[in-house]
Parts: C-alpha cells; sequence; structure tokens
C-alpha cells in the first residue's frame, strides 16, 4: 500500500503551517496549507484530501466547527486536531466528533511520527475495509442476489455470459428462488440495459387481458377498449421482455409468440397493420417444461424458441450455506424499514432456520425474517420468533394426513391472528361459518391467555 | 556538475569542537563522496532565540543563512551547540529543506543520553555525523526512509539516533546517486 498522503495543514499562524508542510514534504507527502477553516473547505472541493492537520483554536470557524463540516461532508478524510496543553477537553470534544488523533503542541517531533504511524494504521484498515466491502458487493452483486454456495456461483457466472448475447432464455426455478432478480441482472449486464425491462406474471393474467397486454389492441374492438392501447411487445423497444410462468399461457398464445419471436413483428387486436418489434426475451417457469413437451401438454417448437439458454435457479435447500447470509441482509433491511432495532440473531436460530427447508425458497425467508422483525420485542431474534415454522421445521416422524394437515394449518392461523375468526377465515379463504364449524370438528382450543 | 565542483561547506555558530566540525567533514567525503570545506565561524544567531523557549529557531536561522553568499559550496551545513526548534515541535537535532542549499545540526541534546548521563565524546560525534549526514540527504533531495535500517530513517530520539546507521540503503544510495548526477 502506498504510505504517501494528501495532507492539507489548517492553521492561522503562517509558522505552524510552514513547519508542517517541510516536515511532510520531507516524507514525499502532497502537502497543501490552509490558513483559515473556509479555505481549507474551498480547497477540499477541488481536492479530496486524505489527512487534515487542524488547530483548534482559530478566528471565525474554529477547528471544532471545521471537523464537523468535514465529517459531514467528507467522512473519508481523517483529521489530526492540533491543540495546545490545557485543552485536552476540547481534544477529548474532538476526538467524540471524529478526529483521528490529536497533537498538543508543541509535540516532541517522534510523537507526530507516532501519529502518523497510527494515521497510516488506521488508512490501512480504511482500505483493508473497502476491500472487503468491495468483496461483499461481490457476493451480493446482480441487484441483491444474494449468495456464496457453489451452486449459485454458477449462476453468477452464467449471467454476464449470456447477457452478452440476445439468445431466449428460460430460468427453471421453484417459486421464490429469484428468477426475477436473475432476469432483472441479465438485463441490467446487457446492451440493452438502458432500455426497458417489462416483466409479465403469465400465471396472474387471464388469458384474454394477456393477449391484449402482450399485443395491444385498437379502440372499440372489444368492450372496455375505450382507447387503442400499445401492447407490452410494442412498448418494451429495444428492452428486455420478462414472461414469468411462462409454463401457464396457453397454447394458443404460445403459437402467437411463436410467430412473433420468429417474425419480430406483431399486429395489435383489431389492426391489420404489422408493428416491427425489437426485443430480448427471458421467460421463466416453476414446472418441468421438457416433461410437458414430452406429455403434449406444451408445444415443442415455442419451447426450444424460449429455451436457447436454460438457467436453473437451484431452490434454497440446495444451498443452505447462503442462509446466514440472507439472513443477515433481510434483518439490515427490514430493521431498517422498520426502524426497530432488531440487527441480531442468535446462532440457535441460525441452526434452526438452516434445519428448514423453505418450500417458499428465498422469498419464504425473507418474509419469516420481516415477520419475526415486526413481532419481536427484543434486539436480538430467538427460536421462540420463528415459532411459527417450528411445526415444520422439528423432523416429522410419520407422513400426516390431509386431515391433519388442514388442521394444524387452521390452528396455525388462528394462533397467528390471535383466534381472531374474521381474519383468519379471510386468510384461509373460506367464510366464518365454515371456519367455526372446522374449530368445532377438529375440537381446536382457543388459549386460555387469548383474548 | 561534477562531484569535485559539488563542495558541502561545514560552518560553525559560536564555540564548536574543531574535532566535531572535522569528523562531519571526513564523513561527508566517505560516505557521500564529496569534497567538503570547514569554513570560518558565524557568530552564535542571537536574532533567532525565543526567550520564552529559551531555544533557537532552527527556520529563522536557516532564513538568515539564505540570505548570506557562501562562494564554492553547493551546500552548507551549519553546526551549533545551542539548543534548536522548529515551532511546535519541542526540539530538533537538525533541520533542512528539501532540495534547498543550507541545514543545520545542534549537538545540544547529542550530548546526554535518555537516562541522563553522559555519553563518550566519540558517541556524540557519532549522532553529530549521523544527524549532518540525515539533513546534507534532505538538500539532495532525499526523503525520510521506512526503513529503520538507513540513515534516512527519521530519529525523533536519542535512541533512535544511535539505532540508526551510518549508511544509505540501497534505494537512498541510488536516489542519491541520480541527484548528483544530475
Amino acid at each position: 500500500m502506498d504510505k504517501k498522503m494528501s495532507i492539507m495543514v489548517v492553521d492561522d499562524e503562517e509558522i505552524v503551517r510552514k513547519s508542517l508542510f517541510h516536515w511532510f514534504k520531507k516524507y514525499g507527502h502532497v502537502v497543501e496549507t490552509a490558513s483559515s477553516g473556509f479555505e481549507a473547505l474551498e480547497k477540499l472541493v477541488k481536492y479530496p484530501f486524505q489527512l487534515l492537520f487542524v488547530d483548534i483554536k482559530m478566528p471565525e470557524m474554529n477547528g471544532i466547527e471545521l471537523l464537523e463540516k468535514v465529517k459531514t461532508e467528507y467522512p473519508d478524510t481523517m483529521v489530526v486536531i492540533i491543540t495546545a496543553y490545557g485543552s485536552i477537553e476540547s481534544a477529548v470534544k474532538a476526538m467524540r466528533i471524529g478526529a483521528s488523533d490529536y497533537l498538543l503542541k508543541p509535540f516532541k517531533p517522534d510523537h507526530l511520527s507516532l501519529v502518523m504511524e497510527r494515521i497510516s494504521v488506521q488508512k490501512r484498515l480504511v482500505s483493508e475495509y473497502n476491500y472487503i466491502k468491495g468483496r461483499l458487493e461481490k457476493i451480493t452483486r446482480f441487484d441483491n442476489i444474494i449468495g456464496q454456495a457453489p451452486v449459485m456461483e454458477a449462476v453468477f457466472d452464467l449471467i454476464p455470459e449470456v447477457a452478452q448475447s440476445d439468445s431466449s432464455i428460460l430460468l427453471v426455478g421453484e417459486t421464490g428462488t429469484g428468477k426475477e432478480l436473475v432476469a432483472k441482472a441479465i438485463h441490467a449486464e446487457s446492451r440493452r440495459s438502458h432500455l426497458p425491462f417489462i416483466a409479465i406474471n403469465c400465471g396472474a393474467i387471464p388469458e384474454s387481458l394477456l393477449e391484449s397486454e402482450l399485443f395491444g389492441h385498437q379502440k372499440g374492438v372489444f368492450t372496455g377498449a375505450t382507447r387503442a392501447r400499445k401492447g407490452f411487445l410494442e412498448v418494451v423497444s429495444g428492452g428486455t421482455l420478462f414472461l414469468d410462468e411462462v409454463g401457464e399461457i396457453s397454447s394458443k398464445m404460445q403459437v402467437d409468440l411463436l410467430r412473433v419471436l420468429e417474425e419480430r413483428k406483431i399486429t395489435s387486436i383489431g389492426s391489420r397493420e404489422p408493428v416491427e418489434v425489437d426485443f430480448r426475451l427471458i421467460s421463466a417457469t416453476r414446472r418441468d417444461l421438457k416433461k410437458e413437451v414430452a406429455e403434449g401438454a406444451f408445444r415443442e417448437d415455442f419451447f426450444y424458441r424460449i429455451n436457447v439458454i436454460m438457467i436453473e435457479i437451484p431452490p434454497l435447500r440446495k444451498r443452505k450455506e447462503d442462509i446466514p447470509l440472507l439472513v443477515e441482509h433481510f434483518l439490515k433491511k427490514y430493521s431498517q424499514e422498520t426502524t426497530k432495532k432488531v440487527d441480531h440473531i442468535t446462532h440457535d436460530t441460525i441452526v434452526l432456520l438452516k434445519r428448514y427447508d423453505w418450500p417458499g425458497n428465498v422469498r419464504e425467508l425473507e418474509n419469516a425474517i420481516e415477520r419475526a422483525v415486526v413481532l419481536s420485542k427484543a434486539r436480538t431474534l430467538r427460536i421462540e420468533d420463528f415459532s411459527f415454522l417450528r411445526s415444520s421445521t422439528i423432523p416429522i416422524s410419520k407422513p400426516l394426513s390431509l386431515r391433519e394437515t388442514e388442521k394444524n394449518h387452521i390452528q396455525q392461523i388462528l394462533e397467528e391472528y390471535s383466534w381472531n375468526v374474521t381474519q383468519s377465515a379471510k386468510i384461509l379463504e373460506i367464510n366464518r361459518v365454515t371456519l367455526h364449524k372446522m374449530i368445532k370438528r377438529y375440537n381446536l382450543k382457543r388459549p386460555e391467555n387469548s383474548s | 556538475m561534477s562531484t569535485d565542483k559539488r563542495r558541502i561547506g561545514i560552518v560553525p555558530f559560536g564555540e564548536v569542537p574543531e574535532i566535531a566540525l572535522k569528523v562531519i567533514a571526513g564523513h561527508i567525503s566517505a560516505c557521500f563522496h564529496l569534497p567538503s570545506q570547514i569554513l570560518p565561524s558565524l557568530e552564535n544567531p542571537e536574532y533567532a532565540v525565543d526567550r520564552g523557549r529559551c531555544q533557537y529557531d532552527a527556520g529563522i536561522i536557516l532564513e538568515t543563512l539564505e540570505s548570506m553568499s557562501f562562494k564554492d559550496c553547493e551546500k552548507v551545513v551549519g553546526v551549533l551547540d545551542l539548543d534548536l526548534f522548529i515551532p511546535i515541535f519541542t526540539h530538533t537535532f537538525g533541520e533542512a529543506k528539501i532540495g534547498g542549499q543550507f541545514a543545520l545540526v545542534s549537538l545540544f541534546r547529542l550530548a546526554k543520553n535518555p537516562d541522563g548521563s553522559s555519553p563518550p565524546s566519540s558517541l556524540v560525534y557519532e549522532r553529530a555525523v549521523k544527524v549532518a549526514l540525515h539533513e546534507l540527504g534532505h538538500l539532495f533531495e532525499l526523503l525520510h526512509c521506512e526503513d529503520k535500517r538507513c540513515l534516512m530513517h527519521f530519529s525523533g530520539s536519542i535512541e533512535e539516533l544511535d539505532e540508526t546507521p551510518l549508511y544509505l540503503c540501497r534505494y537512498c544510495s541510488i536516489y542519491l546517486q541520480d541527484e548528483l548526477l544530475r
């Protein structure tokens, strides 16, 4: 590491500025001087000095005021306060504000050397921190996809490679594994990154609406089409179209999309004029489309068109080593979002979370952490905060019947909502009467302390 | 400029043991391979005394030297038996500006060991030589060196000065040669 630094000496006394200027020059540092805090701030705008030696006693803006401003505007700039004997109190105050060190003048030459050594150590630590931070950013690279597990490394390696081509990509993975994040990352790494990224969840939109959403329509072609509307295939113009749950689209829609992919033209509903379109297609599915093709449930030609490159996103249970990292990330995220100071988790809890299979994958883990943070009354999350996971975490000796599963689930929801039948029924998507019947049928009992 | 023309002047202020001057001159020739010459003595720099500190301001003395003419000498090392200081520092064993013409060496604090005892005169002269050569190094653009086994390593105390060798490290030797060949 280069030990040469850029230093500014800020002192209203010329003799002090001169002395320190020549002293630092002897070490080969880049040295500048300023006779006031204002001059120092002006010079800092032009050049980001790494280290400031600031006299505490200066007219107009004293050293403490300058220190405060520097630490606010240039937090990476280190400041050493120079103070006279008898003003230790100010020196202590300076250290509290963020000064790296202080010198009582006149100081012995070797004291200054010692301070410089300490500064050098601090600088090294900051460099190391930045290096580690950079590595962490590498870990969380590609827009918040977090993971260090080898299976994720393989995905990370593929992203920049496939981003450079225009080939269609099929992302395969269970629900909640982060397929959309990977799609966004590919888009961000591609030459289309400055153009739109449009995500459509094919499974969530009725087929009739999906057609209109993708292809657009002319005014008056169907009831409710009070004005002409461009489809996403046209709106995406040059960007990336992400079709989530592509396995859910109808055979007819597969035919239409196949033609678009081959001809790069669309004709909106009610129009005869084809419009040229340009987009990169990324599709995602949690289904085994290959199997569905073999069974004739999915069009083979469309499958091969969308599946030029396939990327498999592993489920969380296959990369459990990433759980601590993910927990840390979500803990930070939700303690910031909810402004609740919940920023720790016990080791036992991590072990528990690693034992769980996470059928909902990262999304489920995220929801679990959010829920635990919101409900926690302590700063540290403990096993009890994840009691809602417990039933599924504890190894089950024998497979449960449908009846037992239903009973457990109802019990869990009721407990979650403090036995509020209206709310629980809403979550279970049944009416209150049915829920009451089920409570009676399964002989579910409200705990005594439950309100 | 050839090295024989690069004469180094040694100028005493007030009363300075002649043997100290001779030892410094000898080492300049031996270590830096430069001719040296002991110049007539100058008066004690009373103009630089700080009454409050009872010390002499090295900066003021250097400024005075800069206003004087020393014919035939490319660089001049002033030797004093007075307590020197640089403002904001408690004291200094010597002072010189990088690439300057004048350097100062003070014998005042060299004649006492950290424990208060008096060192043999040979050790005092060895210390004086180290300070003189170190400051002369600065005049030839040498910076402080990180290597503790180099004459250009900064010594803030007598202990450190005693640990500093009388020779330059490999890199500082090269830098000095580069500078002398300029």
